[in-house]
């Protein structure tokens, strides 16, 4: 007997590595994607909506409800850092598609969140592609919020290495870290999958070629948007490839045994000039005083990952599609 | 002068911040080419690896020292001067200015000292007799701007505390960071836990102002972190070896590490002493033992995070400026060859 398969929410701001990651979700039987909530980052909210509506009806998968998250930070900042010069105007590769048909539900990503959890209790993974705002939201509106969920597996934070928004900062983290904060000392089961690691896999520009000449539906679409994705990271890092951070940390969420991690209490800066800045506090060293790490949940950050595994799984299961 | 060591028959090292020379190695001497020796001036909050520090400064030929100016961190600024001042005796060079530096922060503000790791007077509570001499009247930031501007391009200077006291220099004076040899300075953790709290190490956590305006200021400037410095360890086998020694400090260096050792044991678990200040005088004398990294340092004044060093790497072409652009890297300790350095401190302290 097959195990029922984990139910997972994907909270994200396609952006076109979420796009892989979402449709690499729906090929991946050991998950259910029982939802998709939206955020800004790589895009604005509304457009981040839009995608995920988008995505689905490409994958044909309009069953899956949409909910649509917050426009704002947590503290209601509007000044949002739009990653658009990475994933195209419109996030996915300037590919200009038709508006999707579907519509979000009238729920907020926030609520969508509190009542799957609290409809399965235990059973529920969010998978965090972009900043936090709509998971601090729920745990906000919620306080069971951090009890119900499952886990939370997230894509954020900087572990002792450079961000990539500036030395400090990690995008994801970067665009709402008064959220991030409250997310990572919430109590919940946390898995954060940081650049540290995301950086250790990634599609060269021989496996795009694969995608490419492969029958497969959705490595055909990919392989349209991916193009943008290629030309920021060959600007940005002078490599031939692309890092895989949303499929990463999907993946983490699947087969947690493709990544080695570490526990600790995270926080996260919110001010200054390292504002964004992930700090992990690994209870190694015992200090004279009480800090700011002492008494906080500890949570799994992610240290090494089975990065050639990742990379074969999603070409794999994308090919196939 | 103030205390000029030695004649240049007797130095042994060329120093210029990149080339040694060693020749060989004879009964713990170490011998090379004639050269100048190379002025110095330590800024330390003694303080028992400081102690260390001082005392195989004034073991080595190839280093004149200038002066000591003093600073808070181990103990309050006015007790790491009489701290300096005993030293200076204990070092027969009574003759060597000791200028007292800020008793605060840039921020202003009560410090904070570390008393509990090495002992309330700073000596790991030895309790040793009085010194005799005074500091000079000029305070710390005078003396390094007098010292630099009297010799330009020839003074370098050992930060082995909170940088008070330089960054008031550059304050003081525009050219100071142009006109120093280099600075070497012990703080900082980079990409690892710090020791004040996770965020911090805890020199730059004394001032955190001061650390951001030095690593930006454009000097010359090696910054060996925690990271570096927690790699090279005394055990108690080798503070018995030190206790055991000939050597002229040996008595009172294990006397006084005794309370920071077991300070080590409790707070990470090492039976032993982190050689921190002694790890950062031989990235003055031999930073041929040590790689580096350059990059743009800053450090964060704000939040929970005060006093983090965070170095850009430079693997990224930033596409907009950030806290990081324009600013002059620094060489930041990446690596260290552990027994040579572990070595050559034996070397001097049971010299």
């Amino acid at each position: 007997m097959a195990a029922e398969p984990k139910k997972i929410i994907i909270d994200t701001d396609p952006g076109i590595d979420d796009a892989m990651a979402i449709l690499l979700a729906l090929r991946s039987p050991e998950v259910e994607v029982i939802g998709l909530t939206t955020i800004y980052g790589n895009v604005y909210t509304t457009l981040a909506t839009r995608n995920a509506l988008h995505l689905l009806e490409v994958a044909g998968r309009t069953d899956i409800p949409v909910a649509e998250g917050s426009h704002v930070t947590l503290t209601k900042g509007t000044k949002l850092r739009i990653a658009d010069f990475v994933h195209g105007a419109d996030g996915l590769g300037n590919q200009n598609f038709d508006p999707p048909k579907g519509k979000p539900l009238e729920q907020s990503a926030a609520a969508f969140l509190v009542e799957q959890a609290k409809l399965h209790p235990g059973k529920v993974t969010v998978v965090a592609l972009g900043p936090l705002t709509n998971i601090a939201l729920a745990i906000e509106l919620d306080p069971e919020f951090c009890k119900n969920i499952g886990q939370i597996v997230l894509l954020g934070g900087a572990f002792s290495v450079n961000g990539n928004v500036n030395p400090a900062a990690e995008a994801n983290i970067f665009g709402d870290p008064d959220a991030a904060d409250i997310v990572f000392t919430c109590g919940a089961d946390i898995l954060a999958v940081g650049i540290n690691v995301t950086h250790q896999v990634v599609l060269t520009d021989a496996e795009r070629d694969k995608l490419i000449q492969s029958n497969g539906k959705f490595a055909q679409y990919l392989c349209k948007i991916l193009e943008v994705y290629f030309s920021y990271h060959h600007e940005a890092y002078s490599m031939r490839g692309v890092y895989l951070h949303d499929p990463t940390a999907l993946l983490a969420a699947v087969n947690p045994s493709l990544l080695t991690y570490t526990e600790g209490a995270v926080r996260v800066q919110r001010t200054g000039i390292t504002r964004g800045l992930t700090l992990l506090y690994n209870k190694q060293k015992s200090f004279g005083e009480v800090t700011e790490w002492t008494d906080k949940p500890t949570v799994k950050v992610a240290v090494t990952v089975d990065a050639p595994t990742v990379v074969k799984l999603l070409m794999e299961r994308l090919m196939e599609s | 002068m103030d205390g000029v060591l030695g004649s240049e028959t007797e130095s042994h090292v060329i120093m210029d911040g990149t080339v040694n020379i060693f020749h060989g190695e004879r009964d713990g001497v170490l011998v090379g080419s004639a050269a100048k020796p190379e002025k110095l001036i330590i800024d330390t909050d003694p303080g028992i690896d400081d102690t260390m520090a001082i005392l195989m400064a004034f073991q080595s030929p190839e280093l004149e020292v200038l002066g000591l100016t003093t600073i808070f961190g181990n103990v309050f600024t006015e007790d790491a001067t009489r701290n300096a001042l005993l030293l200076c005796e204990i070092a027969g060079r009574p003759d060597v200015p000791v200028a007292e530096g800020s008793p605060e922060p840039l921020k202003g503000g009560i410090p904070r000292v570390a008393d509990f790791i090495h002992g309330s007077d700073g000596l790991g509570n030895t309790f040793l007799s009085p010194p005799k001499a005074k500091k000079i009247d000029k305070s710390a930031s005078e003396f390094l701007v007098d010292k630099v501007s009297e010799y330009p391009g020839e003074v370098s200077i050992l930060a082995l505390g909170p940088l008070t006291n330089l960054a008031l220099a550059i304050k003081r004076d525009s050219s100071f960071a142009s006109k120093v040899k280099r600075i070497v300075v012990l703080g900082g953790a980079f990409f690892a836990l710090g020791n004040v709290n996770p965020a911090a190490e805890a020199n730059i956590d004394g001032d955190p102002e001061a650390a951001d305006l030095v690593f930006t200021s454009g000097a010359n400037i090696a910054v060996v972190g925690i990271n570096i410095t927690t790699q090279v360890k005394f055990t108690d086998g080798d503070l018995l070896e030190l206790r055991q020694s000939k050597g002229k400090y040996a008595k009172i260096l294990s006397d006084m590490c005794k309370f920071y050792r077991d300070w080590h044991v409790k707070s990470d678990g090492v039976y032993g002493i982190f050689l921190h200040d002694p790890v950062s005088f031989v990235a003055l004398v031999r930073p041929d033992l040590f790689t580096y990294k350059n990059g743009v340092v800053r450090v964060e004044t704000q939040g929970i995070c005060a006093g983090h060093t965070l170095m850009d790497q430079g693997l990224k072409r930033w596409n907009s400026s950030n806290p990081w652009s324009g600013y002059s890297p620094v060489a930041v300790a990446w690596t260290v060859n552990v027994d040579e350095v572990l070595n050559y401190i034996r070397q001097l302290l049971m010299k």
